[in-house]
Order: structure tokens, then C-alpha cells, then sequence
């Protein structure tokens, strides 16, 4: 093994009383992809953050080639050749992809002919097609993180930080991103790889570093684990069922149908319909047409084309009558939990009262909020969901992503939905918060149909009786989740590829 | 209309717009590091006031020049302090500059009203000032009004062509981008604090000592205010922005060549022209534009650390 390039050691960071770090020690060789895997919460972000100069560390040291280096600033980082392609871009959108690679640079002219020419070459030299004067904005996500890519190769980082890459990409994207990769080991520059996904980590490290509660449990190289299965006992440090438990229901009335509705510019539209007792997974890469239907369906936005009809009532009608009627409810689960689902600032209680605010009314026009009675009810409910801390004057924002979406399910789960959306309802979560949702979901099908918007395949596999698959704002497929044969085209299908007709 | 009253017509246009331009393009530096001021009028006044006293005092109307645009660096730097380090409201402080500048000019300008100072006169540019009527109308002006042109493709270059004009731009843009590329968000940011507030001086400093060459109270006359709004008409672009000014400057030569002609209208009508066409012009021009041309970060504080 060659001499690592970067080395940590022990690394501790803690936030106040909360310990994000705690005496970590990593080797970063060239040539080689380290993994770091790890559960929400467990410390990856912090770590990697120190690494790239945005957070110090509260001791600890990193070295590179043997030589302390003292990371007080992203430009420090930077200057010491370690550099990170970060989850949520860090590019400026109104500006060229040049312009960005060019960003931060110390050079007092800029000759855009010479840096556009050089941005092609290190784009070629690496397999990426992005264009050096194209705008950000009109860039796909792929595109925007070759630019990412880009900019840390423009400044010749010898080592590159990957945070959840592949999250926002298209299998084929991420096939590109893999052999980009491997191009770069093979210049002896070293990866660290950022991810939730097993089989992928499986697939690209050579050694896998589990973090948990911020210290290194476990280093491993890839050769010497078994399975996937083997990785997640090591990662959350117990056995876990990724396969939940799905007991039969019977299937009901019909809650939700569609019939040709637009989701997007093109497409002859979506039809499905939906049943009490069932699953509907909705699969495919995001922004094909995924959010204008569910969108659609929770009354946020007109249908331009084609009908909707929620329980057996037109859309129109159904949102009129909606309030008035609490026999017949919708439930939506929304993907962005800290803006559509909650108040951020707001309190528990508060949050618990957006949309169950109606059963705790009362008097003359149902003018006064009935305030305690709803604390009751909500303290029952947080602790029956187990919540952490199961405290309602805790706001919204201070509670991790599993325990604000369990809120969520208990909040919404309280009215009795006959109709469940649920968009996304397991992004970002840890696998034990997964795990919980995921019962939670199968539970509450009993007595509701559920549409699953996800762009996570296991996640439809596990809980669907029936799977459709989204692309250009149409449904290509629509099949029984026992259809192996459908099942396996279904990649295919997320890219575009197979044009089979829905079958309903 | 014939010739020997458009010309001087549009010569005047010229003159009156140019204390406007250096305004808006100060104005334009700062919102492009994505800081809003509202001080504009504000640091205005206190550059006219400041470069008419230095005027009157040492006789130099290039010394005062330069004042007015040291001057317009300090008063912005109050908003830099507010909006830097306490990250305060941008808005609010930018109108607190307002009312603080046009107070204390007023208020340090009571003695002087009325009175004369040297200033800058007419000088025709060899050559370029004998083209027929062009040469009339743009080179027939004092030295102010030629640098005013060499200003917008400076600018152009600053912002385009030079690293530190690219890291301005982009924390207007994009803060936390421009931070993990290693640049220092703050320092850009006063950067472009700093260099707006010199123009604007300077643009005050057009006013006492190239438009009127005497102190009246409330010289500014809410031109800080139009440069604001040219800002936006111009989609911050510094070529766009001469367009505005000489707009604004046309119609305040002609409402004043309306007024001595002894038109049958009320001055003060008049006197509201340039300011409600510019705002008509500006509502009509935003209306079209459908993409925001805005910097993304326009007015959003930034923590120094984060």
C-alpha cells in the first residue's frame, strides 16, 4: 500500500454537549476510494467539513505527506489539495461553468478564451461532456456536479471528498461518475466516498470506514465483506430487518383515480387508480413529472389536463368539501419536511395543530382553539410514535429527520386518512428511522390507499403491491410488485429506455 | 423642432444625468456584492456638501472631488458596520443613511446656502468637439462628464474580465459557493460597500461642483432615489445604466427649458416629470423582462464564519 495522503488523527469536534466527533483517525491513499459510511447523525458531515476547512477541529491533526497542515479556512483546504464535491452544489448559477471552475482564483485578469479551452480539455481528459460556456442554470444535475468535479481538478485537489454523489443522479450519470473516478485513481489522486447506498458502496471502495455516534467503528477493505446485509449489521451495529414485515390486506373502494392527467410539458398524461388497502409505488429519477402529480393530487395546483377524482368526487368538488368532511381524508406526506410539512420555528404543539387544528375547535363557527385538550392528545400521540424528546414546546428545526417525519405520520395518521400521499418519506433518514417509517406506512395501509412518490427502488420493492414507473411525465409502467419480469426492466425504464405502454 | 434648441437640449441631458450615473453605478457596484444600500441619497448629499466646502476653502475642484468620494467611503461604511458585522436589517440601515446624510448636509449647509464655490467649467475636447452636432452634445462638457464615460466599460471589465470583479459577483450570487471556492465573503462585500460609496460621493460631488456650482438646501433633490430605481431598470448592467441617467436627465433639461419658456403649467408638475417618467420607464422595462436579473443574494447577510 502507497503512503496515505492525508491522515487524520484524533480528530474530535463536539456542538455544544453533543459529540459529532470524537478521536478519529483515517488514512486517505492515493489511488484508492475510502468509504465512509454511516447513519445520519453518526458524524460523516462534520468530518468532512473539518477536512474541508469549513469547521476546525477541537483537537486532533491533519497531515498531509506528513506535514500538519492547519485547516482554518476553505482556502486552506484548497491550497493542501483536498477538496469536496459537496451535496447541495456550491455553484453560482447566474455564471458560466468557466467562470465557476475560475472562481477563487488568485489571478487579477481573466482570459476567458484560455480558461474555457482549458475547462474542455480537463473535462475530456476525464470523460465529462459539459460545455465550458454553458450556464449553470440551464445545467442538469449531472452536469452541475462535473462542474463540481471540475472545479477541484482545475486546482489540481489531490484528494476529493464525494458527499452522497450519486443522490441526485440518473443510474446512467452515476455510471459516468464511477468511470470519471476511476480516471482520477488512476492519476494516484485519493477518493472519499459519501453514501447511503450499500450496493454502491460495495461496488466503488476499496475500503470502507463505518462511523458511528462520531467515532470509527470499523475499517475494513471491501474484499473482506460478504454482503450488503453484512455491512448494514456493521454500520448500525445490530441486526436490522431492511426486509419489513408485509402482511396481506384486503383491498377496498377505490380512493383515488386518474385519468390522463398532464404531469409536465409532454406525455399523454398519467392514469392509475388507487385502493383502499394498497401500496402504489411511484418510482423514477427526479423531475420527471413526479412532483406536479403529487402536487396535483394534495390540491396544490389545478390539473391542466385530463381528471382527477378523489374518492369517487371531481377534484374541484373534493377540495371544496374537503374540510367538511371527516370521513373522507387526505393525508400527504410531504418530501420537504422543514417547509411544506412543518414550521421550521415553530413548536410541536403548533406544528401537530396545522392540520389537525379542526378537531380542536370549537364554539360559535369553530372560532376558539382548544389548546389543551389538542396537548394532551399530542403528547399521547409523540410518545406512542416515540418522538425524540417527546417534548412539545421543542421547535420543529431541532429535531433530526426521522423524529420530525415520525411527528409528521403522527400528526397526519390522527386524522384517519383514507388517502395517503407519501413523497419521499424516508430521504435522509438513518436505516432504524427507515425501518419505523416503513412499518408505520405498511400498518396504516390497512385502512388507507397509499401513493408512494420515491426515487429509492428498495424502498418501493419493500412496501408496494404494485409499482409505476414515472419518465417525461408519463407512467411507462404500472405492474404488480410480483412481476419479476417488469421488475427487472424497471433501471431501464427510470433512464428512459424501454418505451413500454402503461398497463393499468 | 429645429436644431439650435435640440442640441443644447441634449447636451443638458448629458449634464444633468451624469451626477444620476455615478450614483447608479455606485450603486450597482454594491448590489452586485449583494448588499443592498438605500443610503444612496444620503451619501449624495453629503458628497455635494463636502465637495462645495472643500471647494470653497482651498479653491481645487479636483481636491474636492476626491473628498466627496472619501467622504461617500466613510458614510457607506456606517451601512458596512450594520450590515458586516451586526448583519442588521440592510434595509432598514440603508434608510437610516438616507435620513442621517440629507439631515447633517442640510443642517452643515444652512450658512452656505445661496452662496458660490469654484467648480469645474466646460473644456471642448480638441477635435472630437468640432463633429457636427455629436460633438456638441458629448464633448462640449466639463472633465466629469468625460470620465463619467469611461466609467461603464470599466466597470464592464471589472466585473468580467478580473478575478476580483468575478469573486464580487459571486458573492453576490451565491455566498456559500463563493466561500468553499476560498473566497472572503466579508472583504469582497466591503468591497463593494466601500467602492459604491466613493461614486456615490463622487456623484454628489457632480452636483456642487459641475451642475450648479452653489450650495441650496436639498441639493440632491431625490436623484439617489432615481439611481436606485436605474439600477433595477438597468438589470444592474453598467452600459444600461447610462441610458437611465441620460433618460432622467433628459426630461429634468427639458421640464426646466419648459419652465423658462413660460409654459402655461405648473412648475411644480413639471418638477415631477423626470421622476415619475423614470418610474413609469422602470415598471414598463421590469414588466418585460421576465428572467430576474437581480443577484441572487441581494439583501441575504452573511455570517463571517458560517
Amino acid at each position: 500500500m502507497s503512503e496515505a495522503l492525508i491522515r487524520l488523527e484524533g480528530i474530535s469536534k463536539s456542538f455544544g454537549r453533543v459529540r459529532a466527533n470524537s478521536n478519529v483517525s483515517l488514512e486517505i491513499v492515493g489511488g484508492r476510494v475510502l468509504a465512509l459510511l454511516g447513519e445520519n447523525g453518526a458524524g460523516k458531515s462534520t468530518l468532512m467539513s473539518i477536512l474541508a476547512g469549513q469547521l476546525r477541529p477541537d483537537s486532533g491533526t491533519v497531515s498531509a505527506r506528513g506535514r500538519v497542515l492547519q485547516l482554518t479556512s476553505p482556502e486552506e483546504a484548497i491550497a493542501a489539495g483536498i477538496g469536496m464535491v459537496y451535496q447541495h452544489f456550491k455553484l453560482v448559477e447566474a455564471m458560466t461553468v468557466a467562470e465557476n471552475v475560475f472562481l477563487g482564483h488568485r489571478q487579477m485578469l481573466i482570459n476567458r478564451r484560455r480558461i474555457e479551452a482549458e475547462v474542455k480539455a480537463l473535462a475530456s481528459q476525464f470523460g465529462m461532456s459539459v460545455k465550458p460556456s454553458a450556464v449553470i442554470r440551464d445545467l442538469s444535475m449531472g452536469e452541475r456536479q462535473q462542474v463540481e468535479i471540475l472545479k477541484l481538478l482545475y486546482r489540481r485537489s489531490e484528494v476529493l471528498i464525494f458527499d452522497e454523489p450519486t443522490a441526485v443522479l440518473t443510474p446512467a450519470e452515476a455510471e459516468n461518475l464511477f468511470a470519471t473516478m476511476r480516471l482520477m485513481l488512476a492519476q494516484g489522486k485519493g477518493i472519499v466516498f459519501i453514501s447511503h447506498k450499500l450496493e454502491e458502496v460495495m461496488s466503488v471502495a476499496d475500503d470502507i470506514a463505518i462511523l458511528r455516534r462520531g467515532e470509527i467503528v470499523d475499517t475494513v477493505p471491501v474484499i473482506e465483506v460478504s454482503s450488503t446485509a453484512e455491512l448494514a449489521e456493521r454500520m448500525v451495529g445490530r441486526k436490522v430487518l431492511l426486509e419489513v414485515e408485509k402482511k396481506p390486506v384486503e383491498i377496498r373502494q377505490q380512493v383515488l383515480s386518474l385519468h390522463g392527467l398532464g404531469c409536465g410539458e409532454r406525455g399523454d398524461g398519467v392514469s392509475f387508480e388507487l385502493r383502499q388497502g394498497e401500496i402504489l409505488g411511484i418510482v423514477g429519477v427526479a423531475g420527471n413529472g413526479q412532483k406536479e402529480l403529487v402536487e396535483t393530487v394534495c390540491g396544490l395546483c389545478k390539473p391542466h389536463s385530463g381528471t382527477v377524482r378523489i374518492f369517487g368526487r371531481e377534484w374541484g368538488e373534493f377540495f371544496r368539501t374537503a374540510a367538511d368532511d371527516p370521513d373522507n381524508t387526505l393525508a400527504w406526506i410531504a418530501e420537504d419536511r422543514q417547509g411544506l410539512a412543518t414550521c421550521p420555528s415553530l413548536d410541536l404543539l403548533d406544528n401537530f395543530l396545522l392540520t389537525t387544528r379542526r378537531s380542536f375547535s370549537g364554539g360559535p363557527g369553530k372560532l376558539f382553539l382548544f389548546r389543551e385538550e389538542a396537548r394532551k392528545r399530542a403528547e399521547y400521540l409523540l410518545k406512542t410514535f416515540d418522538v425524540r424528546p417527546p417534548d412539545l414546546s421543542a421547535a420543529a428545526w431541532q429535531l433530526s429527520g426521522g423524529n420530525l417525519q415520525k411527528m409528521v405520520l403522527a400528526r397526519e395518521f390522527y386524522r384517519k386518512p383514507r388517502l395517503i400521499v407519501a413523497e419521499q418519506p424516508t430521504q435522509g433518514l438513518d436505516i432504524s428511522a427507515m425501518e419505523e417509517v416503513w412499518k408505520l406506512l405498511l400498518k396504516a395501509r390497512e385502512a388507507a390507499g397509499i401513493l408512494l412518490v420515491t426515487g429509492d427502488l428498495a424502498e418501493a420493492l419493500t412496501l408496494s403491491d404494485r409499482i409505476g414507473v414515472m419518465f417525461d411525465g408519463r407512467l411507462l409502467a404500472c405492474f404488480p410488485v410480483e412481476d419479476t419480469v417488469s421488475l427487472a426492466a424497471v433501471p431501464q425504464m427510470m433512464a428512459g429506455i424501454c418505451k413500454k405502454s402503461a398497463t393499468v | 423642432m429645429n436644431f439650435d434648441i435640440l442640441i443644447p437640449l441634449l447636451a443638458a441631458t448629458v449634464l444633468s444625468g451624469t451626477p444620476v450615473l455615478y450614483a447608479t453605478l455606485g450603486e450597482i457596484i454594491t448590489e452586485k456584492s449583494g448588499v443592498l444600500n438605500l443610503g444612496v441619497e444620503g451619501v449624495m448629499m453629503l458628497g455635494a456638501f463636502s465637495a462645495f466646502f472643500v471647494a470653497a476653502a482651498t479653491g481645487s475642484p479636483w481636491l474636492a472631488f476626491v473628498v466627496a468620494g472619501v467622504v461617500g467611503m466613510l458614510v457607506v461604511s456606517l451601512h458596512g458596520v450594520v450590515c458586516l458585522w451586526f448583519q442588521g436589517n440592510q434595509v432598514v440601515s440603508g434608510l437610516a443613511l438616507t435620513l442621517l446624510g440629507s439631515g447633517l448636509a442640510n443642517y452643515l449647509g444652512t450658512p452656505y446656502v445661496g452662496t458660490k464655490a469654484p467648480g469645474f467649467s466646460a473644456v471642448a475636447l480638441p477635435g472630437l468637439s468640432r463633429i457636427p452636432a455629436l460633438g456638441e452634445i458629448f464633448f462640449n462638457h466639463d472633465p466629469l462628464v468625460y470620465l463619467s464615460y469611461l466609467l461603464p466599460p470599466i466597470l464592464w471589465f471589472f466585473f468580467h474580465r478580473t478575478g476580483i470583479g468575478l469573486g464580487l459577483r459571486a458573492v453576490g450570487e451565491n455566498p456559500a459557493a463563493a466561500r468553499a471556492a476560498g473566497l472572503n465573503v466579508q472583504r469582497l462585500r466591503w468591497l463593494g460597500i466601500l467602492a459604491g460609496g466613493f461614486f456615490m460621493g463622487l456623484g454628489g460631488a457632480c452636483l456642487s461642483l459641475a451642475y450648479t456650482h452653489l450650495w441650496t438646501s436639498s441639493l440632491s433633490g431625490g436623484r439617489g432615489w432615481i439611481a436606485v430605481a436605474l439600477v433595477i431598470f438597468a438589470f444592474w448592467r453598467p452600459g444600461r445604466a447610462v441610458f437611465g441617467a441620460w433618460l432622467f436627465g433628459g426630461v429634468m433639461a427639458l421640464q426646466l427649458r419648459l419652465q423658462a419658456s413660460g409654459a402655461h403649467v405648473s412648475s411644480s408638475l413639471l418638477l415631477m416629470l423626470p421622476y415619475a417618467l423614470t418610474v413609469i420607464v422602470l415598471v414598463f422595462s421590469s414588466a418585460r423582462r421576465k428572467s430576474n436579473a437581480a443577484p441572487a443574494a441581494l439583501g441575504v447577510n452573511v455570517e463571517p464564519g458560517e
